[in-house]
């Protein structure tokens, strides 16, 4: 060993790795319909639960699913579920204002749609059971960002946010079991 | 304490795609349904899962949690992962049947190459000091020991070309195969270098794909399976991961792992080798002491369709097949991780 003390040597070693995707069918098949201001998912033939977005697959019955089992459902939904996030201030953040990020139950889908904005209502004023429907973007301005093959696509490229539909809220036992 | 008798039941593969649109789980379910079709058997019937893939393949974080919607994992399941090649899966699920209180276990592996640029990812898993700043790619790596061979007087470019030429004929017979085709050795040595001395034919054709298997205790493969085919052996064995450290023109721990597994005590009719590089079948077969007598890939190999992660069990399942047309009395299937066959893993299977 050496009597001499060293100072260590510290130097940055920043590694890139670059992915190429290609997008599932069913996602392809759910990109375009939302585009075209249409929201698929898929109708599993065993549990008749409707997937949105569609999965290629139903989970719980270990069914493969294709073009076939696709169903269009409504752009109305629910609130289920929500949090209003105070952003703080971060690398990438855009937001400033706090925000609602909730789970919304789309008329005729078996599961929620996580993290959307609502709009058009002070966030104080968001609850759950509250109807909404889907904000879409003009035509022209509709894009698939978001859809990736990792999670199973998204609904930012095309629905900018959901606000109030002025229906009647929906009493809590139709949406209790998907609260998230 | 002797190991109790298992045995493979049931097998599903999807081709190893050159590239595939379908996700990791579609492609894990597609490999499960059929693997329990030819079983034979409901998924509620199974008593342990394990799955072997990796997640910087796809480059999604817990990737292979998602992998999990294709067991079918509600109502909760028992189940495990290794971020491993599907042989170590399988090796997992075997060990676990030895406890005796279930008598079914599904093991799948999956592996999407396609997104990634192998050159660029696979030095992430080496040595994060020495080796992964040199950008060392498996190419190199594999190329190094392909010199080594040439070096050392074992083996020459021909013998390479031979290997690849016999496997890309072997592979015209299956299916699931990338690459096939009639090229003798002249023909492949014709080619230029891809990596010297490595032309793009002793490299593996890197494939999208998941296989999967179940395995039984004897007692239900013989309800479930007219012809079970009983592991007579599994072990693997692994060494330093410093290839400057090693002798990269033998392979001690496959031989050790083959050893182990029981290879010596009768021979064995087909051997199935991970071998991704053709001059590293030139090594297995060196390390194993098989003859001229053994058939040697007669699938066309890892060389013909490399599904990573899933490819030496794919290698399992090609074994099986032939044990259990009764094309082979008694086989070997090997399987590989890390770079130059740092990790070697050995079968044994035998029909009833």
């Amino acid at each position: 060993m050496s009597d001499t003390k060293s100072e260590p040597v510290v130097m940055d070693h920043l590694v890139t790795l670059t992915y190429v995707e290609d997008l599932p069918p069913n996602t392809v098949r759910f990109a375009d319909a939302l585009v075209r201001g249409r929201i698929l998912g898929q109708r599993c033939p065993q549990c008749q639960r409707i997937y949105v977005p569609p999965k290629g697959y139903c989970p719980l019955c270990v069914v493969l699913l294709g073009e076939e089992h696709d169903v269009e459902v409504g752009d109305h939904g629910t609130v289920t579920g929500f949090t209003i996030v105070a952003p703080v201030r971060y690398y990438g953040q855009t937001k400033t204002e706090p925000f609602v990020y909730a789970s919304i139950l789309l008329d005729g889908a078996s599961g929620t749609l996580g993290g959307q904005d609502v709009s058009g209502i002070p966030a104080d004023k968001v609850r759950p059971g509250m109807r909404v429907r889907a904000v879409w973007k003009p035509a022209g301005e509709r894009t698939t960002e978001g859809q990736t093959a990792r999670g199973w696509g998204s609904v930012e490229g095309c629905i900018s946010s959901f606000e109030p539909s002025g229906e009647p809220d929906v009493p809590a036992e139709e949406y209790r079991e998907h609260v998230i | 304490m002797p190991a109790t008798d298992i045995a493979i039941v049931g097998w599903g593969q999807t081709p190893a795609y050159r590239r595939s649109d379908l996700t990791e789980p579609q492609l894990c379910m597609t490999a499960n349904l059929e693997a329990m079709a030819h079983a034979g058997i409901d998924r509620r019937d199974i008593g342990f899962t394990c799955s072997g893939s990796c997640d910087y393949l796809t480059g999604g974080p817990f990737a292979f949690v998602a992998n999990l919607d294709a067991a079918g994992a509600w109502p909760p399941i028992s189940e495990s992962h290794v971020e491993m090649d599907g042989a170590w899966a399988l090796y997992e699920a075997w060990v676990r049947l030895q406890h005796g209180d279930i008598d079914l276990a599904l093991v799948f592996a999956s592996g999407k190459s396609s997104p990634s640029n192998r050159l660029e990812l696979y030095p992430q898993q080496l040595d994060p000091y020495y080796l992964e700043p040199l950008g060392l790619d498996p190419l190199s790596l594999a190329a190094m020991q392909a010199r080594s061979l040439l070096e050392a007087g074992k083996a020459t470019e021909r013998d390479f070309a031979e290997v690849a030429s016999r496997s890309l004929r072997a592979a015209a017979m299956n299916p699931k195969a990338t690459v096939s085709g009639e090229k003798d050795a002249d023909e492949l040595l014709a080619a230029d270098y891809a990596c010297a001395p490595l032309r793009a034919h002793d490299v593996s054709a890197v494939a999208d794909g998941a296989a999967a298997v179940i395995l039984a205790t004897a007692a239900r493969a013989r309800q479930l399976a007219e012809h079970p085919v009983f592991i007579r052996g599994i072990e693997h064995r692994i060494e330093v991961h410093q290839p400057g450290m090693r002798d990269l023109t033998t392979s001690s721990s496959a031989a050790e792992a083959a050893r182990r597994a029981g290879l010596a005590d009768r021979p064995v009719d087909v051997a199935e080798l991970a071998a991704a590089f053709s001059p590293q079948e030139i090594i297995l077969r060196q390390a194993l002491g098989l003859g001229e007598d053994v058939t040697v890939n007669p699938s066309g190999g890892a060389l013909t369709g490399d599904p990573v992660m899933a490819t030496g069990l794919v290698r399992i399942i090609e074994a099986a097949r032939r044990v259990a047309d009764g094309s082979a009395g008694r086989a070997l299937a090997h399987a590989s991780n890390g770079q130059c066959l740092q990790h070697n893993l050995v079968c044994i299977l035998e029909g009833a």
